[in-house]
């Protein structure tokens, strides 16, 4: 019937919980879940005994989260970093449920989309991943040298994309841009972008397990190969400062030249937002 | 005496779409064109309704070299040559379609000088149905060569690139390639990420592109006449593009960003090695090969301004070649190896230039806001480049007769990346 969709950031908001017992509303809630999972926890919030929390397993639809209160839903909201585009009135009362209900079933489905992903990948591949977000700990190879906990290994993947997506969610709302913007034909960075820069670089220090790709681009004037030449140089630029917090390893750079404009058009306005720099975590 | 009207059918501005993908205009008459009558063809049996001398007609005509006119009536052996005298045409051409077959035809053409009263030329070809175009183009290429002493470039083939937007936002590109007058346009790569820079090996049966496919410049290798993969050229850790075939076939010049330094390298298709042609910490990229492989021309901001460099490939020496203006970029060889034809920036424009190299002599070819990728066509008489009308990119090639422009847009979407092919074998 409804698809399931996986609540990851739950699985977070736990592990700081203690566990409680299950109440009448976490029996309710059992019944919306995987009935084959047992793993059931619940979370205490505001003094009141409210079931936001479930196990990997468990997952809210559109319909599941209609059924919450207001006071739920700010909890869940809270717990994917989505608080800040929590609305209430004078009284406290949620004034903006269903764009609140939106945010976070897109939120869940960001990591549904990488939970499938994960699972459709080869143990190689997984294992490549892992060391690639700093998760070499977490992988158990058997005697032959394969992996023996696959299972185990998917999931802390998924909680680590979860946990990147709440940084990065926190970081999209604190962060002064995320596009940097150039004169014609310079790479030069000035003193604006530097203090975005070391935004960047501070986010990247707090937040080992994300990776930066670096998109240059070019107004239209002038040749497509030499601007393609060109968007690859500021985003090297970008790249050179970010190095200097020793973050070289974990930052790609592309250049897409004149061929992706923000602003299409042959106007000053349109070439100034076209000579850019965009960061986009991965 | 017989009088024969004749249809003056050149007016400012002609435009056809029949089955080509691609609309022709062509702009400004031509004056100081050799004046031509090009009789429609006799035919003989059942027509497969290929106009042949219109075809030619319009060929020669979007050359800038010819103003050819049509004739009401048919000429066949019978030629007034005193008429043609008096209206001014310099040579009268005429011919046969004659079906052998369900699907096989005989075409002969006749070409006389007027003045002379002598024959020029003619031959009888045998044509298969699915051939005609292409004997159109043959024939166009003989009528040049046999009135003007110089190579046509008609029975060539043109690549370019097409763009349009979908209804859900994304965009579609085309690499297609088609005759050198836009008809029988065929898709030969298709993707929703960017394609650049196309271009043909010397025997018409490569192109190397760039495609964004993996989500970064690449440049691939495809054969568009045999279904096989494309094969990606070397890269690093950056960008690869801006591909130049050497005349050989064998290798190609492309600019590979390594650790951030892009320079412009060359790789051997067969032996697979790869030789660094430029070493500069600035940007070097948009190589050409000069027509004997022993030079390229190639962009570089190497003094702070973007401008153009030939290097000698024996000696090693590198000169720059321009001298006039802040931007000069995107060189390409003509044929005869004389000149570049470059875009050059004015004021805020980027227009199609002429460099003589020799004498350093720059000639602004264009009063456009945006020129790009020009390209000679093979006997060096034209350039095709794309450029911007009413904010839609069309390609535009302009004939270095006589400046004759002649337009090639797409009803939808864009058009852009031009490259004209060498001769057919």
């Amino acid at each position: 019937m409804s698809k399931k969709i996986l609540l990851l950031s739950s699985v977070i908001f736990l592990s700081s919980c203690a566990t409680t017992n299950i109440s009448e509303l976490g029996d309710k809630f059992l019944d919306l879940i995987n009935p084959s999972d047992d793993a059931t926890e619940v979370a205490t919030l505001s003094g009141e005994e409210t079931l936001i929390a479930m196990d990997e397993a468990g997952g809210f639809t559109i319909d599941e989260l209609e059924e919450l209160s207001n006071d739920e839903l700010i909890a869940i909201a809270s717990e994917k970093g989505l608080e800040d585009l929590i609305l209430l009135d004078e009284d406290g009362n949620l004034l903006n449920r269903d764009q609140i209900i939106n945010a976070i079933v897109e939120s869940a489905a960001l990591l549904e989309s990488k939970s499938e992903e994960l699972e459709s990948m080869s143990d190689d591949e997984l294992i490549e991943v892992a060391v690639a977000k700093g998760l070499s700990e977490e992988i158990v190879l058997d005697a032959d040298g394969n992996l023996a906990n696959r299972n185990e290994l998917v999931e802390a993947l998924i909680d680590n994309a979860a946990a990147t997506e709440a940084a990065l969610s926190e970081f999209g709302n604190n962060a002064d841009s995320f596009t940097l913007y150039f004169g014609y034909d310079d790479t030069e960075i000035d003193e604006v972008a530097t203090r975005i820069i070391i935004q960047h670089a501070n986010f990247m220090q707090e937040n080992p397990s994300v990776n930066l790709r670096l998109e240059g681009h070019a107004d239209e004037r002038g040749t497509r190969e030499y601007n393609l030449a060109l968007g690859e140089n500021r985003a090297l630029s970008v790249k050179e400062v970010l190095g200097l917090y020793n973050l070289d390893d974990r930052i790609i750079v592309v250049s897409y030249g004149e061929e992706q404009p923000i602003l299409t058009g042959s106007t000053e306005e349109a070439w100034e937002k076209n000579r850019r720099v965009e960061f986009s975590y991965y | 005496m017989k009088i024969i009207k004749f249809i003056i059918s050149l007016s400012v501005f002609i435009s056809f779409s029949a089955s080509a993908l691609l609309e022709v205009n062509i702009i400004k008459s031509s004056e100081a064109a050799f004046p031509i009558v090009i009789a429609p063809f006799e035919i003989v049996g059942n027509s497969n309704n290929v106009d042949i001398a219109n075809i030619i007609r319009d060929n020669l005509n979007r050359s800038g070299q010819f103003n050819a006119l049509s004739t009401e009536a048919l000429i066949t052996n019978q030629i007034d040559f005193s008429f043609w005298q008096k209206h001014k045409k310099d040579a009268v051409v005429f011919g046969k379609i004659e079906q052998v077959s369900n699907k096989v035809y005989n075409v002969y053409i006749y070409i006389y000088d007027v003045f002379s009263e002598k024959s020029l030329y003619q031959k009888k070809i045998r044509v298969h149905n699915s051939g005609f175009r292409r004997i159109a183009h043959f024939l166009s290429d003989k009528i040049y060569y046999v009135l003007l002493g110089q190579k046509g470039s008609f029975d060539t083939r043109l690549s370019y690139v097409t763009v349009s937007e979908n209804s859900n936002s994304g965009r579609t590109y085309k690499l297609q390639i088609s005759d050198s007058d836009g008809y029988n346009p065929q898709t030969v790569v298709r993707s929703s990420n960017p394609i650049l820079s196309p271009a043909w090996s010397k025997d018409q049966k490569k192109l190397a592109y760039v495609s964004f496919k993996n989500n970064r410049s690449e440049v691939f290798v495809m054969t568009p006449f045999l279904k096989t993969i494309p094969i990606k050229l070397p890269k690093f850790d950056g960008i690869a593009s801006s591909p130049a075939w050497h005349p050989n076939g064998e290798s190609i010049a492309l600019t590979i960003s390594n650790k951030g330094n892009k320079d412009i390298y060359l790789y051997n298709l067969k032996s697979k090695k790869l030789e660094r042609l430029t070493k500069n910490i600035s940007i070097d990229t948009e190589a050409s090969f000069s027509p004997d492989g022993g030079k390229i021309a190639f962009t570089s901001n190497r003094t702070g301004q973007v401008q153009v460099y030939i290097k000698d490939l024996k000696s090693g020496k590198i000169s720059r070649a321009t001298f006039e203006g802040r931007y000069n970029a995107k060189p390409v060889f003509s044929p005869d190896g004389k000149d570049l034809a470059l875009i050059h920036r004015v004021g805020k424009d980027y227009r199609l230039a002429l460099l003589d190299i020799a004498s350093r002599d720059l000639t602004v070819m264009t009063q456009n806001k945006s020129d790009e990728s020009p390209y000679f066509s093979p006997n060096g008489g034209m350039i095709i480049y794309s450029t911007n009308r009413d904010n839609k990119g069309i390609l535009s090639i302009i004939s270095l007769h006589n400046n004759q422009t002649v337009e090639l847009m797409q009803k939808e979407g864009e058009v852009r990346e031009p490259s004209w092919s060498n001769y057919s074998n």
